[in-house]
C-alpha cells in the first residue's frame, strides 16, 4: 500500500509538471495578451505596451518566464492579478470557498436524489416508478448544462420571479446553479445505483439473508445497497472531476464567483498569473479526486483493504 | 407416530414456473415427512427440482417465475403456505433454517462473520449487541471453529470454504430451529472437508433433535447421514424408504441406476453403469412414466399410464415393472433396450 501511494503521488506530480508547461505555453500563444487588450486598453500606444511587458518580464523568452514563475511558486509567492492587483492568495480564499459550497451542494443534492431513486427503481424494476426514474435520468444526461440553466432561469426567475437569476452568495442564489451542476451527475449516479442494485440483488447471499429471517428492508438497504454502493462511491472521484469542468460553464452562466468563473474570466482577460494558477489548481483537484476515489473504493470494500 | 413428532410435512406440493413461453410444473405433487431427530435425504440428478422444493418449503422461491400452485407445507403441524409474509419471516432462521450450496457466495462479502451472525440473532430476539456477540462466539465454538472470538472479526474472504460452511451452519443453528434444510451443503467442498461437514450436521442433528432435510445429488453423502431417502426424478418422488432398506433393496430402475453408477472403493470404473440419456426438459415430459425413455425395463404400460406411488412395508415405489437390483448390473453400461430407444 505504501509503495502504491508513493507511485500514485509521483505520477500526480509528473502530470502537474507537464500540465504547467502546456498551460504556460498555451496561454502565451493565444492572440492578444495582457498588453493587447486584455489588461491595457487596446488604444494604448506601442511604447506604453512595451514598457508594460518589460515590467512584467513578458518580453523574455517563454521558458525563462516559466522558470521564473516556478521559482516564485517554490517560494510560496503566487503572484497578483494583472487586472486589479489582488493577491492570488486572497482570490483563492474567496473563490475556492464559493466553488466548494457550490460543488458540495451539487454533490449532496445528486446523492440525496439519485441513491434512493436508484434503489427504488431497482426494487420496483419494470414498474412505472422504474420507468419514470429512468426517463428522468435520460433527460438529465441529455440536456446540456447551459440549456438547462436557461430553462430554469426562464421559469424560476423571469416567469415566476422566485429565484434570483444570478449572483452570490445567498442560499436562493445557490439553488439553481447547484441544481444545474447536479443534473448530469444525478442521472449517472441513479442509473449506476440501479444497475448495481440489480446485479447484487441476484447475489447468493441475498437469499441466504432472507433465509435468516432478516426484514426485507434490512436485506435491501443494509446489505444489497452497501454492496451496490461500492462502484457508485468509486465514481465520486470521477464526478468531482466532471464537476470541475461543468463548474466553468455553470459559474459563468450564473455569475457565481467561484474558481471556474475566475478562471474563465482571467483567460479571457489574459490575466496570466491568475489563469495559470487556477487552471493548475483545478487539475490538481481532479487528480486528488481520482486519488480519493481509489482510497474510498478500498475503504468500502474489505476484500481490497486487506489485499 | 404422533403428529407432534413430525417437524416438517409436505403434502402434494406443486411448484410452477410461469414463463413467457408457457407454464411448467417443476415440482409435481411431492409429499414427504421429516420427524424430529430424523434426516430425510432428497436425492436426484441436477435439475430434477430439489432446490425449488426446498425454496417452496421456506417460501423463498424466485418469484417471478416460480410459485407454489398446490399443496400444503406443515411446520410442526401448522400450515405455513398461506401465513402472512411477516409471520413467515419470523419463522425463517428461527423455527426453520436453511444452508445453501455455495458457502463462498452465501455470506455478504462486506460484513464480518460476527456482524452476520449477530444480525441473525437480533432479527428474532430482543438481546443486546453484546449478548448476541457472546451467543455468536458460542455457536462458532460449537461448530468447531478455532478461536471463535477472532473469527467474529474476520470477513468471509478470510476463511476457507469449509470454514465458511461451518459459519453458515452455525448461523442456521444459532436460534435452535426445529427444522434444517441443507441444500447440497458439501457439493462445493473438497472431499475431505465434505466428510467433516456431514459429521458436523449429523452431530448437531443428534444433539438438538433436529429434523434435517438433506438435499443432494450424491448417494455417497446420503449413505453417510440419512435415516430415510426419497429419490426424486423430474419433479416427482419415485421411491422412498429407510436408508438401509433403500441401499440394500433399491427397487426403482432410476435408483438402481444411481447406485450402479457410484464408483465402489474397489474401483471397477470401466464397467460402471451410466444412466443413458438426460433428465427430461420439464417443458417436454414423456407422456406417462417420466423415466421411461431412459429405463431399461420400460414396457408398453410405462408409455401409456402414469405410475402411482405405492407403499409396501414402508417402501414407496412408483414403477410398473420393477426388477431385482442384480438384473441392472447385467445390462451393458450405457445401453438400453432398442425398442425403448426407438420410441423416444
Ligand atoms: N429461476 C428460475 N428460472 C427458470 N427456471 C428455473 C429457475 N430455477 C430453477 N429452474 C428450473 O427448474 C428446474 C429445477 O431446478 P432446481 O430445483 O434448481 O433443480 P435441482 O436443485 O434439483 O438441481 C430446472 O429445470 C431448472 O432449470
Ligand atoms: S414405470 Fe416402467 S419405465 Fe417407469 S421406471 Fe418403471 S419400468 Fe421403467
Ligand atoms: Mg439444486
Amino acid at each position: 500500500m505504501a509503495s502504491y501511494l508513493a507511485r500514485r503521488t509521483g505520477y500526480m506530480l509528473l502530470i502537474l509538471l507537464i500540465s504547467s508547461v502546456v498551460i504556460f505555453y498555451a496561454l502565451r500563444s493565444a492572440p492578444g495578451g495582457p498588453s493587447g487588450g486584455g489588461v491595457l486598453s487596446p488604444l494604448s500606444s506601442q511604447e506604453v505596451r512595451q514598457a508594460y511587458e518589460k515590467r512584467l518580464g513578458l518580453d523574455q523568452p517563454v521558458y525563462t518566464q516559466y522558470f521564473i514563475y516556478l521559482g516564485h511558486l517554490a517560494r510560496g509567492d503566487l503572484g497578483t492579478s494583472l487586472v486589479n492587483g489582488s493577491p492570488i492568495v486572497e482570490l483563492l480564499a474567496t473563490h475556492a470557498r464559493n466553488s466548494l459550497v457550490l460543488g458540495l451542494t451539487a454533490l449532496l443534492i445528486s446523492y440525496v436524489i439519485a441513491i434512493p431513486l436508484g434503489v427504488l427503481a431497482a426494487v420496483k424494476r419494470n414498474t412505472w416508478i422504474d420507468q419514470l426514474a429512468m426517463g428522468g435520468a435520460i433527460l438529465g444526461m441529455g440536456i446540456p448544462n447551459f440549456w438547462l440553466a436557461l430553462i430554469l432561469v426562464y421559469f424560476f426567475s423571469l416567469r415566476l420571479g422566485w429565484l434570483p437569476s444570478a449572483g452570490c452568495c445567498d442560499p436562493p442564489q445557490l439553488i439553481m446553479p447547484a441544481l444545474v451542476l447536479a443534473a448530469e451527475g444525478t442521472a449517472v449516479t441513479m442509473r449506476m445505483t440501479r444497475s448495481s442494485m440489480l446485479e447484487h440483488l441476484r447475489d447468493d447471499f441475498v437469499r441466504a439473508l432472507r433465509a435468516k429471517g432478516l426484514p426485507e428492508w434490512e436485506v435491501i438497504i443494509r446489505h444489497v445497497l452497501r454492496n451496490a454502493l461500492i462502484p457508485v462511491i468509486s465514481l465520486t472521484g470521477l464526478r468531482l472531476g466532471w464537476l470541475v469542468g461543468y463548474a466553468l460553464i455553470v459559474e459563468t452562466i450564473f455569475r457565481w464567483p467561484g474558481v471556474g468563473y475566475l478562471l474563465v474570466d482571467s483567460v479571457l482577460r489574459r490575466d496570466y498569473p491568475v489563469a495559470q494558477f487556477f487552471s493548475l489548481l483545478l487539475i490538481f483537484f481532479v487528480l486528488i479526486a481520482n486519488w480519493l476515489a481509489d482510497i474510498g473504493y478500498g475503504l468500502a470494500n474489505p476484500r481490497i483493504r486487506v489485499a | 407416530m404422533s403428529r407432534s413428532e413430525i417437524a416438517l410435512e409436505v403434502k402434494d406440493l406443486r411448484t410452477t414456473l410461469f414463463m413467457r413461453d408457457g407454464n411448467v410444473d417443476v415440482v409435481r405433487g411431492i409429499s414427504f415427512r421429516v420427524k424430529e431427530g430424523e434426516t430425510l435425504a432428497l436425492v436426484g440428478e441436477s435439475g430434477c427440482g430439489k432446490t425449488l422444493t426446498a425454496l417452496s418449503v421456506i417460501r423463498l422461491l424466485p418469484d417471478p417465475p416460480a410459485r407454489v400452485t398446490q399443496g400444503q407445507v406443515l411446520l410442526a403441524g401448522e400450515d405455513i403456505r398461506h401465513v402472512p409474509e411477516h409471520e413467515m419471516r419470523s419463522l425463517r432462521g428461527d423455527a426453520i433454517s436453511m444452508v445453501f450450496q455455495e458457502p463462498l457466495t452465501s455470506l455478504d462479502p462486506v460484513f464480518t462473520i460476527g456482524d452476520q451472525i449477530t444480525e441473525a440473532i437480533t432479527a428474532h430476539r430482543k438481546v443486546s449487541r453484546q449478548e448476541a456477540r457472546t451467543l455468536a462466539a458460542e455457536i462458532l465454538r460449537e461448530v468447531q471453529i478455532p478461536s471463535p472470538e477472532q473469527r467474529l472479526k474476520d470477513y468471509p474472504h478470510q476463511l476457507s470454504g469449509g470454514m465458511r460452511q461451518r459459519v453458515m451452519i452455525a448461523m442456521a443453528l444459532v436460534l435452535d430451529p426445529k427444522v434444517l434444510i441443507a441444500d447440497e451443503p458439501t457439493t462445493a467442498l473438497d472431499v475431505t472437508i465434505q466428510a467433516q461437514i456431514l459429521d458436523l450436521i449429523r452431530a448437531e442433528q443428534e444433539r438438538r433433535r433436529l429434523a434435517v432435510l438433506l438435499i443432494t445429488h450424491n448417494l455417497a453423502v446420503v449413505s453417510q447421514v440419512a435415516d430415510r431417502v426419497a429419490v426424486m426424478y423430474a419433479g416427482e418422488i419415485v421411491e422412498e424408504a429407510p436408508a438401509s432398506e433403500l441401499f440394500a433393496n433399491p427397487r426403482h430402475p432410476y435408483t438402481q441406476g444411481l447406485l450402479s453408477s457410484i464408483p465402489s472403493a474397489a474401483g471397477d470404473r470401466k464397467h460402471l453403469y451410466t444412466i443413458p440419456g438426460r433428465v427430461p426438459d420439464p417443458r417436454a415430459l414423456p407422456p406417462a412414466c417420466l423415466f421411461a425413455p431412459r429405463c431399461p425395463y420400460a414396457i408398453n404400460r410405462c408409455w401409456n399410464e402414469h405410475p402411482g406411488l405405492v407403499a409396501t412395508d414402508g417402501h414407496l415405489l412408483r414403477c410398473w415393472n420393477p426388477q431385482p437390483f442384480t438384473a441392472l448390473q447385467a445390462v451393458e453400461p450405457g445401453r438400453v433396450d432398442p425398442s425403448v430407444a426407438a420410441s423416444e
